[in-house]
This record gives C-alpha cells, sequence and structure tokens, in this order.
C-alpha cells in the first residue's frame, strides 16, 4: 500500500504540489475577505458544470422539442426541478461574485502593475460568465425568453458594415429560429466552457506567478509575518465560505424555483413586461433611454458605442490608471464609483 | 556567390517561408467555414393565403399569417381596402400586435407605438412597420414584396 502511494506521489509531483501549497501564502490584512470571491466564483462553477451536464441528459435543443423537454426535466425527471432551479441559481449567484470580485479588485486598485494581464483576463471571463447568462436563457424557449433573444441579437445590427453580420452569425440566419436554439446550445455547453477554461487557466496562472496583491492602504504588515498559510489554513477557512455559499444557494434554489412560460411561438406578440436577467438590466434602461435619432445618428446606435467605450474603458483599466496612487489615480477611483452607481441606479430604476 | 549584405539572414528568410505558407494554409480555410456557419436564407417572395379565411374582416380589424419566419399582419382599413405588413418592430426586431381598439400598433419590448397605418408615432421605434402590397387572385390574397 505505502509502495503504491509512493508510487503515485511521485509520477503525479504530489510532493511538490503540496510545498507550493504550503509554502504559498495569503497576506493577512484588513481587505482580506476579498480574497475568498475568486474562490467563490470557482465553486458555482464547479456546480454550473455538474447541474448543467445533468440537465444535458433531458435536454432537446430542437424547436419542437425544447420548451417540452424543459418542462419535463420539471415535472417528471426525479428531482428535476432542483436541478433546473440550482442551474438557474447558480448562475445568478456565479455572475453577482463575478462583479463583487470585480468591484473589489477596481477599488482596492488591484489591478496596478505587473497586474494588468490578470485583471484583462478577467474582463474576459466575466464577458464569458454573462455570454453563458446570455445563451442559457434562450433554452427554456418560452415566450419571455425568445423576445429577450430577438432584442438581445439584433442589438449589434445598429453597427455599420459588420453589423447585420454579426447578428445573422449570432441568430443563424435572419430571424431567431430554430437555428439558434441548436446554435446556442451548442456554444453553451461546449464553445463557451473551452474558452472559460483556457482563459481560467491563463488567469490563474497569472494569479499564482504575481501572487495576491496587497492594497495600497491596506495595514499590511510583512515584517511581523502578517501572512496565512493556502494549505491548510486559508482552504480551511475557503471551505467553511463555501458550505455556507452552498447552504444559501440550495435554500433559494427550493424556495424560489424558476417558472417555466408556454413555449415559444415565431408568429405571437412579444409578451408585455419582457426583461432579461438582472445583469443585463442596465444596458436594457440604457437602450431605453435613447431616443430614436440622436444628434442625427440612429439612437441605437449612439447606445451600442456608449456601451462598447464602456467595456474597453473598463478593459483597459490598469493601462489607464497607470499612477494609482497620485491625483490621475484618484479621479479614477471617482469615475469607478460614478460608474458603479450609474449601473445600480439603472438596474433599480428599471425595476420600477 | 554570396551576397555582401542582405535584408534578412538564410533562417528568417527559411522562417517566413514555413510561417507565411502555414498562415496562407490556415486562410483558405477560414472562407469554407464562414460560408458553412451561415445558413442560406431567402426572404418569401409572396405568400398566397384563402381568401375565404380572412372574409370576415370588418374595418379596423386585423388577422396575422406567416411571412416566412416572420410575422405578417393583414388589416382592412377604414375603406374596406386590405394593407399588410411584417408585424416586427423596426426598433429591436419584437414582434408588435395590433390593438383593435386603440387601432394602434404596440411593441411590448421597449414600448413603441405605430398607427394603424404602421407610421411610427411614439418610444423608440426609428421607422414605420414594413408594408407588403396585397392583391386578389381567384380565391386566394397574395401578399408580395412591395416595390
Amino acid at each position: 500500500m505505502k509502495k503504491i502511494r509512493a508510487w503515485i506521489y511521485d509520477r503525479l509531483g504530489v510532493a511538490e504540489l503540496s510545498k507550493f501549497g504550503m509554502k504559498k501564502e495569503v497576506p493577512l490584512h484588513s481587505h482580506t475577505i476579498w480574497y475568498y470571491t475568486g474562490s467563490s466564483i470557482l465553486l458555482f462553477m464547479g456546480i454550473q458544470v455538474v447541474t448543467g451536464v445533468m440537465l444535458a441528459f433531458y435536454y432537446n435543443p430542437t424547436i419542437k422539442d425544447a420548451n417540452a423537454s424543459v418542462a419535463r426535466i420539471m415535472t417528471e425527471i426525479p428531482l428535476g426541478w432542483i436541478i433546473r432551479s440550482i442551474h438557474s441559481w447558480s448562475a445568478t449567484f456565479m455572475i453577482a461574485i463575478v462583479i463583487i470580485h470585480l468591484l473589489s479588485i477596481a477599488f482596492t486598485k488591484a489591478y496596478r502593475a505587473p497586474r494588468e494581464a490578470t485583471w484583462m483576463t478577467g474582463v474576459l471571463l466575466m464577458i464569458a460568465s454573462l455570454a453563458f447568462g446570455f445563451t442559457g436563457y434562450l433554452l427554456p424557449w418560452d415566450d419571455l425568453s425568445l423576445a429577450a433573444t430577438k432584442v438581445g441579437t439584433d442589438i449589434p445590427k445598429s453597427i455599420p458594415v459588420v453589423g447585420a453580420w454579426v447578428t445573422s452569425l449570432l441568430r443563424g440566419g435572419e430571424d431567431v429560429t430554430g437555428d439558434t436554439i441548436s446554435r446556442f446550445f451548442i456554444v453553451h455547453v461546449c464553445v463557451l466552457p473551452l474558452a472559460i477554461f483556457a482563459i481560467l487557466g491563463v488567469h490563474l496562472f497569472l494569479v499564482q506567478r504575481h501572487g495576491m496583491s496587497v492594497p495600497l492602504k491596506a495595514g499590511h504588515r510583512p515584517e511581523k509575518n502578517d501572512f496565512l498559510p493556502f494549505w491548510p489554513n486559508f482552504i480551511l477557512r475557503e471551505s467553511g465560505v463555501w458550505l455556507v455559499l452552498f447552504g444559501v444557494l440550495l435554500t433559494t434554489a427550493i424556495v424560489l424555483a424558476p417558472s417555466l412560460g408556454p413555449a415559444a411561438d415565431l408568429m405571437a406578440p412579444a409578451p408585455a413586461g419582457i426583461k432579461p436577467e438582472w445583469y443585463f438590466l442596465f444596458m436594457f434602461q440604457t437602450l431605453k433611454l435613447f431616443p430614436s435619432r440622436i444628434l442625427g445618428l440612429n439612437g441605437e446606435l449612439a447606445a451600442v458605442a456608449v456601451m462598447t467605450v464602456g467595456f474597453l474603458l473598463v478593459f483597459l483599466l490598469p493601462l489607464l490608471d497607470n499612477r494609482p496612487a497620485e491625483r490621475k489615480g484618484r479621479t479614477i477611483t471617482y469615475a469607478v464609483y460614478a460608474a458603479f452607481l450609474y449601473t445600480i441606479a439603472l438596474t433599480v430604476w428599471s425595476l420600477l | 556567390m554570396k551576397l555582401k549584405y542582405s535584408l534578412f539572414s538564410r533562417r528568417e528568410f527559411l522562417n517566413g517561408l514555413l510561417g507565411g505558407s502555414l498562415l496562407a494554409f490556415f486562410a483558405t480555410l477560414i472562407g469554407p467555414v464562414v460560408q458553412f456557419i451561415f445558413p442560406p436564407y431567402k426572404e418569401p417572395d409572396e405568400v398566397k393565403l384563402p381568401a375565404a379565411d380572412y372574409g370576415g374582416l370588418q374595418p379596423h380589424e386585423a388577422k396575422g399569417f406567416a411571412w416566412g419566419a416572420k410575422p405578417g399582419i393583414l388589416k382592412k382599413a377604414g375603406d374596406g381596402s386590405l394593407v399588410a405588413f411584417v408585424a416586427v418592430c423596426s426598433h429591436l426586431d419584437c414582434n408588435v400586435a395590433y390593438l383593435p381598439n386603440d387601432r394602434k400598433f404596440y411593441c411590448a419590448c421597449h414600448q413603441g407605438w405605430y398607427d394603424e397605418n404602421g407610421k411610427n408615432i411614439a418610444g423608440p421605434p426609428p421607422s414605420p412597420l414594413r408594408r407588403l402590397a396585397v392583391s386578389v387572385e381567384g380565391d386566394s390574397l397574395v401578399i408580395k414584396k412591395q416595390g
């Protein structure tokens, strides 16, 4: 037995791994709590993979059967309703924590040199997460998901030259049809997972390469040995956080299971009160605010341009904020607060 | 013969040649892949509807039909003539509804309004609803692209 163990340890390099885990240190200071957000995202991602595979056992990505197969999961498959509910809620939790993770890094300026690329891969991961949410929303194929997808995939159309092309690429044709379901399904279960795991690999490598960032004014005292060993101390606390989050997720999923509307009808008028998922609400409200013509431009195009520039600014934040401790850095902090408040305000407004 | 000066070393030249050919090879694969991703689409040239199904329409009433994968609406105008629209909002492509009591078209996605002639009158829609031509041929109503 001992021999087998030694063989496995040697061939897999377990000793190096555990040495790495014991050597890795987590700085202890007033902002240490934010370090838990990263791994919490991983928890929900893991749950998404497991429940997603389970749902795919029964889901049929066709115009005829998509809605009925989700209904079957909800009503006939043992515990199917709860698996779907967990998948749906875990997506919400994951994106919520992605946003908290991003904000904590923005406010503590953890993106400053040498961690620019870590931030950028992080923004790409967030976009991939949002794309997961967007593609997943269509799959139950009820009236709300059809209308939301029609709007979402029509937005690029206002971009000159390539717009119509992008819309047709997303939809698999001129209109949202059965081809759109298969397209969204394969992107949701294959293309995006491959992409997110590849980017995540780079992201995690960069986190290890540069170590944990310590905020400028966190009161961290390296000389006093203000560190927590990653293994076992940090992992233990982490497990506690995971357990609590899992409990909250399970409770929410049981109490607030998502419903399923009637199967989408391509010929029916859009239902009243369509709303995208909560994380797209601020964009939804922004689109509503823009009039049809603005300064002689198409209002939709103007809204798309504003939002694209916004995303670009977020992506390039570490390069823009290259002197974080100086006046420029403080101005950028105010801008980040303003953007955050805008997002919150528009989200709340669209819910009123 | 050995040149005295050269822009490239022999290694750089060969690397460029090899790398360039590889790049060119992969570039030729992009075209077919892109072609495959976009399915052929053709809007119907015309749609034939049995006139009997739409005979009972009163002035200002409307009934739907399928214009390819898009919904269409056939409406009897106040003067008794028939008009047809592609019932898709010009803003962000949602399907619109005809509200006979208000004599207006309404898009629920972003509260867009059109009057009974399909003209955009309120909300975000930037242009009118697309109109289709209606004609009667024997027992059928023929809906065609306009113009």
